[in-house]
């Protein structure tokens, strides 16, 4: 394989990505791509950048092998990098930390961001906090409902939750009225965009905040097994924590590597987020990637247990990786990602979001006694405190008791 | 002959309208409505379950086109159709690139060839629009150009070259927290814009009533204005009684005709 050098300099990735946008945003597009290269020159901003990392997120974020979990699947060598350690709970800080830096280099002065689960308006409205941003994070009705804890934290940290109530009422949605806010406002505003998705800059950008998560995973692996993984395996709603974890591994031809989609009630069935199991190629918030469609491109209603999952869409890096067969991409059902929530929960002391319990739940299916001697990296990108309403009421456990 | 080639040179009137509003069946009446009013121009929005370069009426009207799987084959047959009344009415459709591009271009055009004389792509940047500008200009389609308050003059210079039909210029964009209409600020951009290009340059986004007409005619350089969410609205105001709205429609309509 040639050395991967992706996206192209008017970001495609194949001939996924571009600008798909109204007149009213191409030209803020296009100023910040330039100023996103600017910066990626500048010393000052990195140093700014890994400072933060170190001392406010309390990067590196460790490799922990999963003992317990190992034995239990009877195969290979579980190691998770466990950005669910990190400030905020999720690896969804790492990408907003270089995005506000961006931001006030630009001389915005108020930040809007949109959230599914809640993990990136969580960490949006803690860099504004910091940097003292006003905030204004969009939401759905349904995963305000289902995510209160997080809405919570983002009052006391004090963004504006605005409530969406158009559509499926989730992600995709949220993403719809951010983007009209920013049309309305753009001079002033920043949208701090959370996943791979929406159009250039942003997937290449998100992507290379989060490639520090892929970057540490390698230093730290050849450290203790002397050797790169044959595996990496992570969970893809827009694709942000598997494209930070991925990115730095692309060129290694032995690494196999697997993305996790969550496939609801099943990736064959009208109740699903997988994407690219279920999807095919079209246009969604600025950007040519594999979405949940009808034959005349009406964006379907995505659906999973998993807020941060639930997305007709997927970033168009996932799905250049997919039509070139570097990643493949399978699907997770609700019921599967809940057996494993409480798997790992049990084995390693360890509660994980509903996100990677995707990619969990893939590990154990998938390479239960199989593969031995083999070393997997999965992503352990968000912590499950956040789901335990979620779950416990899908387990059936009365969690008022 | 493309209507669009022949628009008056003053005042003209765009009307919006989304195809399949409320249902298919009233949507008939609706544009039957506009087209008695003979606009110089009406756009048939295409209704698509994530318009976001819209505002909250037009997607609430998408919405409700939707609601009953309206598809894009059945608005076009609906534009086909109500062409057959058109004189010189001018036919332009607005839309999201992932309808055109899921229906198939080739049989898209197939479809709105010597029918409809223009197209706007609302997600089509100028970067992006190669492919598909060819098949329409051998159709004898024109596409539509949008500018916008942030559009640079360096930028605007490469949007305009050789534009046909029209340009539309986006007025209530960037004006944090109102959609109040800056006439000093639409007047010194339409008046670049009119450096650069031959074509007229409307004026949309945010124009609700007779009186921003006549303002936008007599304190900017605009040759016209379209008028779209206000007409939607009308039907939300009088609590979607169908009936009424017609009539309201046909009073508004009157109004606006200045």
């Amino acid at each position: 394989m040639k050395t991967y050098k992706q996206p192209s300099t008017v970001g495609r990735f194949g001939e996924f990505g571009g600008m798909y946008v109204s007149e009213t945003l191409m030209p803020l597009l296009l100023d910040l791509d330039k100023s996103y290269k600017k910066i990626q020159k500048d010393k000052k901003f990195k140093k700014e950048l890994n400072d933060l990392f170190k001392n406010y997120v309390g990067r590196p974020s460790s490799l922990h092998y999963a003992k317990n979990l190992s034995k239990f699947i009877n195969g290979p060598k579980v190691y998770f990098k466990r950005d669910e350690l990190n400030h905020t709970g999720a690896h969804k800080i790492n990408n907003c930390l270089g995005q506000i830096l961006l931001a006030k280099k630009m001389g915005k002065t108020r930040i809007i961001a949109e959230t599914g689960a809640g993990q990136h308006g969580v960490a949006t409205a803690t860099v504004c906090a910091l940097f003292g941003f006003p905030c204004y994070i969009y939401m759905g009705s349904k995963d305000i409902e289902r995510q209160k804890p997080n809405v919570f934290r983002m009052k006391l940290l004090g963004a504006k939750i605005i409530p969406v109530e158009s559509g499926s009422k989730s992600l995709k949605d949220a993403m719809n009225e951010a983007l009209r806010d920013w049309i309305k406002n753009v001079r002033d505003t920043f949208y701090i965009i959370g996943s791979t998705a929406g159009p250039h800059p942003y997937p290449k950008m998100v992507r290379d905040f989060q490639s520090v998560i892929g970057k540490e995973a390698r230093e730290q692996i050849l450290k203790v097994e002397k050797k790169l993984p044959d595996y990496l395996i992570a969970c893809v709603g827009g694709g942000s924590n598997a494209m930070g974890l991925f990115y730095p591994f692309l060129n290694d031809k032995k690494v196999k590597i697997i993305g996790v989609e969550a496939a609801g009630r099943g990736a064959k069935t009208e109740e699903t987020a997988a994407t690219m199991t279920s999807g095919t190629p079209g246009i969604l918030h600025g950007s040519y990637s594999y979405v949940l469609q009808d034959n005349d491109g009406q964006i379907k209603e995505a659906h999973s247990i998993s807020a941060g999952l639930d997305y007709p869409g997927v970033g168009p890096e996932h799905s250049y990786l997919k039509d070139i067969k570097r990643v493949k991409y399978f699907g997770i059902t609700d019921k599967e990602a809940l057996e494993a929530f409480q798997t790992c929960s049990k084995l390693e002391g360890i509660i994980p979001a509903l996100e990677p319990s995707h990619a969990l739940a893939y590990l154990i299916k998938a390479f239960k006694n199989k593969h031995k001697n083999k070393v997997v990296i999965l992503n352990l990108c968000g912590r499950g405190d956040k789901d335990l309403f979620t779950a416990a009421k899908a387990i059936g456990f009365d969690a008022d008791e | 002959m493309n209507n669009l080639d022949s628009l008056p040179k003053k005042k003209i009137l765009s009307l919006f309208m989304t195809c399949g509003f409320p249902t298919l069946n009233q949507s008939k009446k609706v544009f039957n409505e506009m087209l008695s009013h003979q606009p110089d121009i009406i756009e048939f929005g295409l209704p698509f379950s994530d318009p976001m370069a819209d505002g909250p009426i037009i997607q609430e009207a998408n919405k409700l086109a939707l609601r009953s799987k309206l598809s894009t084959q059945q608005s076009l047959n609906l534009i086909k159709e109500l062409s057959k009344s058109k004189n010189n009415t001018s036919f332009v459709i607005m839309c999201y690139l992932n309808t055109v591009r899921k229906f198939g271009l080739n049989k898209f055009i197939k479809n709105i060839k010597s029918i409809v004389d223009g197209i706007i792509i609302v997600d089509l940047p100028f970067e992006e629009e190669d492919a598909i500008k060819k098949s329409l200009s051998k159709n004898n389609i024109h596409l539509i150009k949008l500018i916008s308050p942030m559009t640079d003059k360096k930028r605007s210079k490469k949007l305009l070259k050789n534009s046909k039909g029209f340009i539309y210029y986006i007025s209530a964009t960037g004006i944090t927290g109102s959609n109040k209409l800056d006439y000093k600020e639409i007047n010194k951009n339409v008046k670049s814009i009119k450096k650069m290009s031959s074509v007229p340059v409307l004026v949309g986004f945010g124009i609700k009533s007779k009186k921003d007409v006549i303002d936008i005619s007599k304190k900017t350089n605009a040759d016209g204005v379209v008028i779209g969410s206000a007409l939607i609205q009308k039907y939300f105001d009088i609590k979607m009684d169908f009936n009424k709205y017609l009539k309201s429609l046909k009073k508004f309509i009157q109004e606006v005709k200045i």
